[in-house]
Parts: C-alpha cells; structure tokens; sequence
C-alpha cells in the first residue's frame, strides 16, 4: 500500500509518519543500551525461558531451517512447498490450492482456471483452506474446495497485494505455521517457563499492559526491549503475548473456514525479488538496497501494437506496466478522480502515479442495454434500472483481482447469495497501522464506523500500531477493504507492518510475531462482528466515568474544567460529546419570609476537548474535558453531567447513569473588590443619596417657614 | 385647633416626611435589601437600585402625593374621583393588598419585637446558642407568635388612634431612633469587618462588576428592589397626602422620601453585610440564603461575636432587632391608616374603623401566624402559610401602580378631548401628546407650590418607562415562576402561578361587582382651610356625593340627623 518516493515527498505529513518509526528505531536501542547498565535489577531471560525461545527458535522447524524459522524470508517456491508441505502434514485441518477450478462466476460469466494465472510468470495465487475436517464438509465445484459447512463462519486473510511488501505473506505464513502446530496441541508450553497459555495476544487481563504474565516486565531492564523497537516489553518482545491458549486456536480452526491467501501476487513478488531489486542494487540485498521495489503486478500496458495481453514477448515495461491490484476492485473503481491514481482512468504516464495505475476502463457492456458503464459498483442502482451494479466502469480485470472476487462470491456455503465473509484482513506493509473502511472518501463515515473502528482499536493495541480510517491516511480508491465492506458487508482491515518494504531479515520473526494476533482476531470476530462490538462497546462505555469534584477542584479563576476519562477502547466521539450543566442558583422568586429557594437553569452543554491521559478501570484512556463557563461570581450549585458519544453519534452513553448527575457546591471566588473602586463607588453612591437627601431637607428646612417639628412637636406638648 | 383648620392634617411637612419615611422604610430595606445586593453582584446592584429610584419609584410617588393631596380621601376616593365612579374599585384593590399584607405583617413585625427582646435578655449571644433552635422554639410556639403579633396591632393601633397628629409623632420618634440604632450597629459591624485589616464587607458592597452590569436579571432585581421597598404605588402616599397642608411640595416630599429610603437601605446593608463578612467563611452563601434565616439566624450567630463583648453583642442585638422592629412598626402603621383612611372617607368613625381594622388585622393574621408552620430542607422553622399570603399578595402590589398609571393616561386623554371641544387643545395626535400627556402634570404637579418644577421628563417616565418596566417585571416574574415552578398552574399549589391568579380574579371580580355599591355611598373629603381646590375637572369630580367633609351629600341628610355622622365628623375636625 506505500507509495513510490515521489508521491511521499508531496505528502509532507505522510513522509514524518515514515520516518519517524525509523528515527525511533535507530535511536531507541542505543538509549536503551546505555540505560541498561544502571539498572541490574530483574531477572535475566535465561532465569525463566527455554533457551529456544530465547533465540526465537520456533518449535515447528529445526533451528537450522532459516526460512522456517523466519530469519529469513519465503520466496514464491519456498512458500508453496512449505504449505504444500503443512498441508500433507495436516490433511485434516488443511487443504492447499492454487487459484480456483471456475466455471461459471457469480456474475454469470463463463470463467476457466487459467484466469487466475498470474499475466507473465503464470502462477495463480496459492491459498490453504483452513478447517476442521477439512476433507469432509461440502464440496465448491466453482472453487475446488472441500469443507464447507454452512454453519462455520468464513475468514480470509490476503498477503502481499504490493509485490514489494514481503512482511504481508511472511505474517499469514507464521500464522499458518502456527495453527498448524498448535491444532489439538492443547497446553502447548510456548516459552518453556512452565506455565501454560499464560499470556494471549492483547492486554488480555485488562491491567493495561500487554504482557499479562509480567515475565516480561519483570525483566532487567536491558532484556525487556528484545526487538529493539524502544518500547520495553511491547509488542514482538520476548515473554509479551507469547504463550496464547492452543485450545483458543483449536476452537477457531473447529469453528471456522479460514481462507489463507498469504502471497496474491505472485506475479510481481516473483518480479520484484529475481528481477527487479537485483536490477535496482546489483550487489546488495532488496533490504539493503534504497529502491522501493515493485509493487503491482505484471500487466502489459505499454501500447505495442501486440494484443492481445499478455504479451509474453516483451519484457516488463518498468515505466507502465503493471496494475496496483489494491486499486483494482469495483467499489467505487476510480473514483474519486485524482485521489491515487492515473488522473485519467487506464491510461499510463511514465513515471506518473503510476505506481498506483488501477487499471483499464472497462468496455463491456455487461447488461448488453445498448449503454456502457451506465451503473458502475457502488451499491446502488445508478440507472434505475432495477439492477445493481451491473454495468461496471472497470476494476477486476486482473487476474489476481478476479481470483478474490470469485473466492468471495462464488463461495456461497449458505446459498444466500451473499458473501460468508464476515470479517477480513489484508496485510500490507508498512507503517504500523490498522486500517478500516472508507478508503474512498474523506471526511466521510461508514455506517459501521464506530465498530470498525473499536475492532481496529483491538488490534492496535494488539501490535501497538495506530488504528486509522483508510482514508485519514490519503484516499483511495478500488482497495480490497472498500470492496469487502462496499460490496458484501465484511469487516475489513488492512494491516501495515513493520517500518520497510524489504525489512532487514533479522528483524522478520519478531515484526512477524508482533503481528500474528491480528490474523486470528479476525477469526474470532467472524461470527457476528458488528454485535461483538456493540456488546464490547457498552461493556467499554462502563469503564468510562466522569470525574467527581469537590469544592477544593474550582480553580481560583475562570472557568470551571470537567474531565471525563474515556476508555481508549471506547471509540469515542471527541466532537459529538459534551459536557452537560446547569446551575442552580439562589432564586429571584426568593420570598421575604420562607426557606432559601433555588432557580434551576435549563441544561447548557460544552464541546469537550481532549486533554492528556487518564486511567480507567482497565487500561488507558483519554480525558475529554469540558471548560464549564461560571462567572467568577456565581454562588450556588453546579450540576454537571457528561454524555459521551461513539463515533457515528448513534449511542450517547450517559455519565453518571440516566436521568442522574453531579452536584458541585459554587462559592464566590472573585475578589471582594478593590479599593478604589468600590471608594469611587461609595462616594458616588453616597454622594447621590446621601448628598441628595440634604439638598431636599435643606430645601425644605429654608423654604418652610414652619418651624421644624422638633419645635412644633414642643408646642404640642406645650398646648396639652 | 379650630384655628387650625376644619380638618386633621400634620402640623409641619417634616411631620409628613417622617411618615412617608417610616411608610417606606420597612424589613425590606433591612433583610431584603441585603439579600439582594449579595445575590446581584454586590456594587453592581447599586447601579440599577440607584437607576430604578428615579425612573420608577420617585415619579410614582409625586403622583401619588399629587393625587391624594387633590381628591383629599384615601385609595378609594382617589380613584373614584381620578379614574371615575367605575372605577373606584381599583381603590379597593389597592387598599386591599396593603391590608392583605399587614394580616401577615403584623406577625412578621412580631418576629422582631421578640427577637429584640431575645436580643435585650441576652438570650441570643450566649455560649452554645443554636439559632436555629431558638427560632424553630418561637416560631412553632403559636402562643409567643400570636402574642407579639398582638401586641404590634395593640401598639400600632394606639398610635393611629388620634389620627394624623399622632401618627407625626410616633414615625417621628420611631425614625430618629431607627437612626440612631442603624448608625450604632453599622458602627460596630465596620469595626467587627476591620478588626481583620479590611473591609471586605464594605468592598463588596461597592465593587461594581462591569461584566454583570450587563445581566439583565441584575436590573429586573433592581427595579423590583427600588419597587417593593420605597412602597411607591401602594397608596401610603396617596393616604398621608390626605393631610398634607395646602402648600405643601409633593416633588420635594418625594425625592426626600425616596432618598431617604435608600438611605436607610445602604446604611443598613452595610451593616448587615460587614458584619457577615467579618466572620463567615462563605458570606455570599450566607448571605444569598432565605431573607428571615439570615435576619434571624446568621445575624444572631454573627452579632454575638461583636467586639466589647458583653455588652458590645448586647448593644448590636437589641440594636439591630430594635430597628428592625421600628421598620417595621411604621409600615405597620402606614397600612391600617390606609385601611381606617377608607372607612373614615366613606363617614365611619375614625374609633370604630381603627377597632374594625384591628380586629380584622388580628383575626386574619392569626393563620398566617401559627398555620402550616414547617421545617424546611436544613431543618428550619419557616411558615407557609404566610409565606403563601405573601406569594399571592406581593405580586398584587405592582397592580396598584398600575392603577395609578391609569388614572393618570385617563385624565389626560380626557382632558385633551374636552380641550379640543373647548378649542383651548390642539386635535390630533401631535396635540394629545402636547396637551393631554403634560394634563396630569400641569394640573395637579406644577402647581405653584413647588420648590421644583416637574418637567416634561416625567410625562416620559409615566406614559413611557413605566409600562414597559411593568410588562418587564411581571412577565419576567412569571414566566420565572412558570420555569421553575412544578404544576404552577394548579391553584392548589402553593406556590403556583395558578392560586395568585385565582386569588386575584376572585378579589377583583369581587370588587368590580361591589364598585356600583361603593359609588352609593358619599365621600366625604379631608380638605384643611384654604387648600381648597377645583376637582370638577376630573372623571369622578362632578359626582354630588363626594362632599367635603362637614358638608352633607343630598340624600344622606338622615346621616347628619341621627348623629352617628356628625359625630364621627366631629371626631376627625377635631383630631
């Protein structure tokens, strides 16, 4: 999913997200190092862990089996044979294919197995099928698969849609290893320190760290950063989410069918590594090497004359062949205009965006109306024919594209007609994100924003990667996720690993163990995602909670801060929640001779910002704060409530609970004035009424030639 | 006296003042005003207070005097010969709404003459005195309640018995003392507030806060502090105007009055509030509490830690609880003269309407003494019954001004009209506002016996500023009310919009129906030797029943022949 080069340096900001995990992973184990030798305390991992697991040596492969052991990376022909080789192995959970029988396709076009066949080295996508029985179960004539049960939720995990991007079939290939040894491995010891399944991916005992064991963090401190990434006891180190439950693992293999994709491109991986990179670095390794790679597939776009494609004559047109597969799919194909692609839909600049090229417009009229491209893929029926999406304006024309199209289409368990994956996840590399729909459209939100994005969040906390909306990064369009969930509903994500392209080989098995939790998230969230997130969601919004305050939190002056501390978790609103106030004042309608009566002022609400960190019940969380304006002079109550938002705003979770809210007693806290002031105001004042009235009884003392009642009051007297 | 004139009047004008003073100086200036000014903002709420007096109160009581100095009767004759024989009622109204009052206020003037004595005893300044338990103790006793309630009817009626000449004396005694006592306890609050280094209370009292002089709740609570506490459209003045000599200034009488009154405001505010500021933690808390609690709780708690102590608490207890209850004599006063005025102007002996009124007060106050006396949230004795009159009725007050405003919008609408017939006026609107709306004042308040002549400033202020800040008071008031009040349309609600509107349709459907009863009967006119003015003029003017007293009404000679008339209009020429 990275762009070439140049397109990053147009992208200032995208460019700092870049480098910044490669700044800190440069400096981070140097400033670590030097730490290290203050701080002896904590045991040593020799104190606690098998020596294997120590040195990553894992339990599924002899420790001279560098590939196996993933210090160094699968070529196309390792890969395959090892699943072929896993397969054999396993024949009861595992079933391997390349590409699909076909026949006839969802959309009624007559397809063969040779469509799956990669443009110019001809290899269609080799996948493992991943169940209990996998033998038994129905078979799919279309696809060439047995162990289809109706009643098991299907998962597809897709590597390598970017030639170039070989962490993205190095991380479904460790996961595949790892089903494979830990199917009916019940209590399997993973780090050898006698404890069983201590330790699952994700902060799993809710106290905000990862590793829930504490083996890791009670570690010297020079041991706790294996990987050398900076953060002690993070993801990918050692004892940090290393010993996950078998059982767990069996479960989901029982209970699911598991479409592992690890390589869709073979085409281009097959390119970039025996062709392209060595052409770039002659005598270097694609890791050591500064060229970016290859990154689309080996479509032959350059206007021979020589058709039809492919056009195995030529060698690949460095300059304008291929096609970015991940722009490929039909939702939205195209569209936005000038997002990341050929400003002009199918042609080809060199060197022009056309890292990002998205492929031919279609010329098929599909719906043979006589219109052409009239109701392309977006969900809704353009022409009002009655039909939806028929008549497409391109997109899938490759043949990896048409592969997955087809996987999701034509494997139809239920018979329904839509599409069983309910959840999906596409590795990419790199920059350390989790990415959710939309890709298509910024400034937009899908209708499953909220879930997706807590279900991203999980797994962000998982890797310690940034959970992001696709298009938050830049906008794209045609991209598996848009489609998955555009088209068919399915929960998709697009993992970004590591921090290269090519990733230096030492660092393979602990970016990959860093990243092998996701996989099997998307598992376990297959069966009914978007309840799953309601649900976690509610449970999350309980750990929310806003601050109580008493009268020793009003600060001197100005307005009034109430924080709410929101779960990370929570996938919170920031514009949509508001602090909640009123105030309760002494009242106008004050009788002269009853008890003290109060006017309660209407509900008033503040935007909230938000503002550091805070801790909840369970982990981390955010402070949204509120600035409550109260003069400086009031006196009363406060009452003060919060109402926190989810992102799309369609649940307000209310804070205390319903209908309830805080009291805070308000006392004066402005000066009591200043002293000219109020002597100015005295003198006014006195001088007016004070002033005033001497005037008057002056007036009428010499005006009067009554004598004053003194006097007159004398003669009363005198009379009686 | 008979030299004196045929009729009762006060024998100097400073005998005037100083019942129109004690009139308007009551507990509203000694507990409300406090409450008010820490509520709003300290000096801040001087400004509108200040702004109010002269827009508001002041000009309603030059027509107040001006008016009642011309019919010479009391509400209901003003208004029948101001506004026209239909509608003497609205003097009935008004005369009601006093006498609604003083039913209650004669018990809460009770309050204070037992916390004078609570005060004199030392029984309030001891070690380990409970305020709140010596006011629950008082108030749910309803003998000690009625008891001083009592003996305020039984001491007020005995000043107003004689009539205007003792009335003069009384206020004036009772307002030199008030004085004299508000100086001593302002004394030692300031040196009770500066025995810390400031004055904070002081401070307080005179900062403006410029960002709240914008709040316009801080002017609505200013106009209706100038409104309820200077008494001005409650017809004190149209009643004490009744004795006013011939020549006497009513400009001048009532700016005295009303700087006097804010007079007696500042100095006891000041009081009020040094001393809370002297000694508790959250003064403003204090202070913005209920009006009795902090008169009867917090300054108890606040004047026993006086300095001099024994007798520096004594001094400002009895001092202060002296005063108060001195407010609230005179106002007490003010009300049953308004009442017996009624009934002497409508030929009832002065004796008799004064024994009626006091009866009445006593009987009609017992409720609001002893029924539904209540604890509050924080366990404070308050009564609701009262607290209910005061609801219903304090509102009515604004009414009477009204009432005024109309009598006033009347007469220069029909005295233009007749000038136009008589062709002295010019037609048209320009010559209404020429003519007709400078009627009033170049009829009744430039009269020649003015020190100050009244200009055109005060036609604005009557036609023009005074409906806009009625509308603004009350609709403000209500719709307050109906915000913040539950179910405030149910007139079984107590504190409702509903039973006020209830009570006042009642009243008032009452009155209008018994108008044409009240215009059968003669009035008979207060009218001292050589003060004798042309009232024909007027709406009701050419009606032969309103007499001057000593005059006989055609067909009301029977009165003067069995004797019970002339004897009561003996009673007043002598008095």
């Amino acid at each position: 999913m990275m762009l070439n080069g140049k397109v990053v340096r147009t992208r200032p900001s995208f460019g700092v997200l870049i480098v910044l995990p490669l700044l800190l992973s440069l400096v981070a184990p140097i400033a670590n190092a030097s730490v290290a030798q203050d701080e002896p305390t904590g045991t040593s991992p020799e104190d606690i862990w098998s020596d294997d697991y120590i040195n990553m040596i894992f339990p599924w492969a002899s420790a001279n089996e560098p590939i196996l052991q993933f210090k160094e990376y699968h070529t196309y022909e390792t890969m395959k044979s090892r699943m072929l080789r896993l397969a054999e192995d396993n024949p009861d959970i595992f079933e391997f294919h390349e590409g699909m029988n076909g026949g006839t396709n969802a959309r009624g076009e007559e397809v063969t197995a040779n469509a799956y066949e990669g443009w110019y080295y001809g290899h269609a996508s080799p996948w493992m099928k991943i169940t209990a029985d996998v033998q038994d179960g129905d078979y799919n004539p279309f696809v060439g698969d047995n162990g289809n049960y109706p009643e098991r939720h299907d998962v597809m995990i897709v590597g390598n849609h970017h030639a170039r991007e070989w962490m993205s079939y190095t991380v479904p290939m460790m996961q595949l290893e790892v089903i494979a040894f830990s199917y009916d491995n019940i209590g399997y010891d993973n780090d050898g320190d006698g404890e069983i399944d201590e330790d699952p991916w994700g902060d799993a005992n809710g106290d905000g760290a990862l590793d829930d064991d504490g083996d890791c963090l009670g570690l010297n401190a020079s041991s706790q950063d294996s990987n050398g990434d900076g953060t002690p006891c993070g993801p990918g180190d050692l004892g940090v989410d290393e010993d996950y439950s078998e059982q767990w693992i069996t479960d989901l293999v029982n209970s699911r069918e598991i479409y592992l994709i690890p390589m869709l491109n073979t085409d281009g991986n097959i390119y970039d590594r025996d062709v392209y990179m060595p052409g770039q670095c002659p005598n270097e390794e694609a890791w050591d090497c500064s060229a970016a790679g290859w990154r689309k597939n080996l479509r032959d776009n350059t206007v021979t004359g020589v058709t039809p494609l492919p056009d195995l004559d030529e060698s690949v047109d460095e300059g304008c062949d291929g096609v970015d597969l991940n722009r490929n799919y039909q939702f939205e194909w195209g569209a936005p205009l000038g997002a990341t692609g050929p400003l002009i839909p199918g042609a080809c600049y060199a060197g022009q965006n056309n890292d990002v090229y998205n492929g031919p417009v279609d010329t098929v009229d599909q719906d043979n109306d006589g219109r052409l491209n009239e109701d392309h893929v977006d969900g809704k029926d353009d022409d009002a024919d009655g039909l939806t999406d028929e008549d497409w304006l391109g997109g899938n024309s490759e043949p990896e594209t048409k592969f997955i199209q087809d996987l999701t289409e034509m494997n139809d368990d239920t018979g329904d007609g839509s599409s069983e994956f309910m959840a999906t996840i596409t590795h990419h590399s790199y920059s350390e994100l989790i990415l959710y729909p939309w890709g298509h459209c910024t400034d937009c939100e899908s209708p499953d924003h909220e879930q997706l994005k807590y279900h991203g969040q999980q797994m962000a906390d998982m890797t310690q990667y940034a959970n992001l909306q696709s298009s938050d990064l830049y906008p794209t369009s045609g991209d598996f996720c848009d489609w998955h969930y555009g088209v068919h509903g399915s929960y998709c994500y697009t993992s970004e690993i590591g921090t290269a392209f090519h990733q230096q080989q030492e660092d393979i098995d602990h970016i990959a163990v860093r990243n092998l939790g996701t996989g099997f998230y998307i598992a376990e969230i297959a069966d009914n995602p978007r309840e799953l997130a309601d649900l976690a969601i509610a449970n999350i919004s309980q750990q929310n909670y806003l601050q109580e305050l008493d009268e020793s939190d009003i600060p001197a002056e100005g307005d009034i801060p109430i924080d709410i501390c929101v779960s990370n978790e929570f996938p919170f609103s920031e514009t949509n929640s508001k602090i909640k106030w009123r105030t309760v004042k002494p009242s106008r309608l004050q009788s002269d001779f009853g008890p003290r009566e109060w006017a309660t002022t209407s509900w008033e609400s503040v935007d909230v910002m938000a503002e550091g960190d805070c801790s909840t019940s369970s982990g981390n969380g955010t402070v949204l704060r509120g600035m409550i304006p109260i003069s400086e002079t009031a006196t009363g109550k406060l009452h003060y409530k919060a109402s926190v938002s989810t992102l799309s705003g369609s649940d307000l979770y209310q804070y205390p609970a319903d209908g309830d809210y805080y009291v805070l007693d308000l006392s004066y806290r402005a000066a009591y004035g200043s002293f000219f002031g109020s002597l100015f105001m005295f003198a006014l004042t006195a001088g007016f009424v004070w002033g005033g009235l001497a005037v008057c009884l002056r007036m009428m003392l010499s005006d009067d030639e009554e004598i004053d009642l003194a006097a007159s009051s004398a003669q009363d007297g005198a009379e009686k | 006296m008979a030299e004196d004139g045929d009729s009762d009047q006060f024998n100097g004008r400073m005998g005037l003042i100083f019942a129109s003073i004690g009139a308007a100086i009551g507990t509203g200036n000694i507990w409300r005003f406090p409450r008010m000014v820490g509520a709003n903002g300290g000096g801040t709420f001087l400004v509108p207070w200040l702004f109010f007096l002269f827009i508001w109160s002041i000009p309603l009581v030059i027509a107040e005097y001006a008016m009642g100095k011309r019919s010479r009767t009391g509400t209901i004759g003003t208004f029948r010969i101001f506004a026209g024989k239909k509608f003497a009622w609205m003097g009935l109204w008004t005369a009601w709404i006093s006498t609604a009052i003083g039913f209650y206020y004669a018990v809460v003037s009770g309050w204070t003459i037992k916390y004078f004595q609570l005060g004199i005893t030392g029984a309030l300044n001891g070690e380990g005195v409970d305020t709140t338990e010596v006011w629950n103790a008082f108030l749910q006793n309803p003998g000690q309640v009625i008891f001083f309630q009592f003996l305020v009817i039984v001491m007020t009626l005995a000043a107003i018995w004689k009539g205007a000449k003792a009335i003069e004396k009384v206020n004036f005694y009772l307002m030199i003392s008030l004085f004299a006592l508000l100086f001593l306890t302002l004394f030692l609050s300031l040196w009770m507030d500066f025995s810390d280094g400031t004055l904070d209370g002081a401070l307080f009292m005179f900062t403006v806060d410029f960002d709240m002089l914008f709040e316009p709740e801080v002017w609505i609570n200013g106009l209706s502090q100038s409104a309820w506490s200077c008494s001005a459209g409650m017809g004190m003045c149209i009643t004490y105007a009744v004795y006013m000599s011939k020549d006497e200034d009513t400009v001048l009488n009532a700016f005295t009055m009303g700087l006097a009154n804010n007079s007696i405001s500042i100095i006891a505010g000041l009081a009020v509030l040094s001393a809370i500021f002297a000694v508790n933690p959250d003064p403003l808390a204090t202070v913005t509490g209920g009006s009795s609690a902090i008169t009867f709780l917090a300054l108890p708690e606040v004047f026993a830690q006086a300095p001099f102590a024994p007798i520096g608490p004594l001094f400002m207890m009895a001092g202060f609880f002296l005063a108060l209850s001195f407010a609230a004599m005179t106002s007490m006063i003010s009300t049953v003269e308004l009442c017996v005025r009624n009934f002497v102007d409508h030929g009832y002996e002065r004796e008799k309407s004064v024994a009626l009124t006091g009866v009445a007060l006593f009987m009609f106050g017992l409720p609001s003494a002893v029924m539904w006396v209540k604890l509050d949230s924080n366990g404070v004795a308050f009564p609701e019954f009262l607290e209910v009159q005061d609801h219903i009725w304090g509102y009515g007050l604004m009414f009477s001004g009204l009432f005024i405003a109309f009598s006033i919008w009347k007469y220069g609408y029909l005295r233009w009209k007749s000038g136009v017939e008589a062709g002295v006026a010019p037609p048209g609107f320009k010559g209404y506002l020429g003519f007709g709306v400078s009627a009033f004042r170049d009829d009744f308040i430039n009269t020649g016996d003015n020190d100050m002549e009244v200009g055109r400033w005060w036609d604005l202020l009557m036609y023009l500023a005074f409906p806009i800040l009625f509308a603004v008071l009350m609709i403000s008031y209500f719709t307050d009310m109906i915000a913040n009040t539950d179910d405030v349309w149910n007139p079984t609600n107590p504190r409702g919009l509903g039973i006020i509107l209830m009570f006042w349709g009642v009243v008032a459907a009452l009155f209008i129906s018994f108008n044409k009863f009240l215009i059968r009967r003669p009035l008979y006119r207060n009218i001292p030797i050589g003060a004798e003015v042309d009232i024909s003029t007027l709406p009701g003017g050419d009606d032969d029943l309103v007499v001057a007293l000593g005059e006989v009404a055609p067909g009301f000679e029977h009165l003067s022949k069995d004797g019970s008339l002339s004897k009561a209009l003996e009673a007043e020429l002598v008095g």
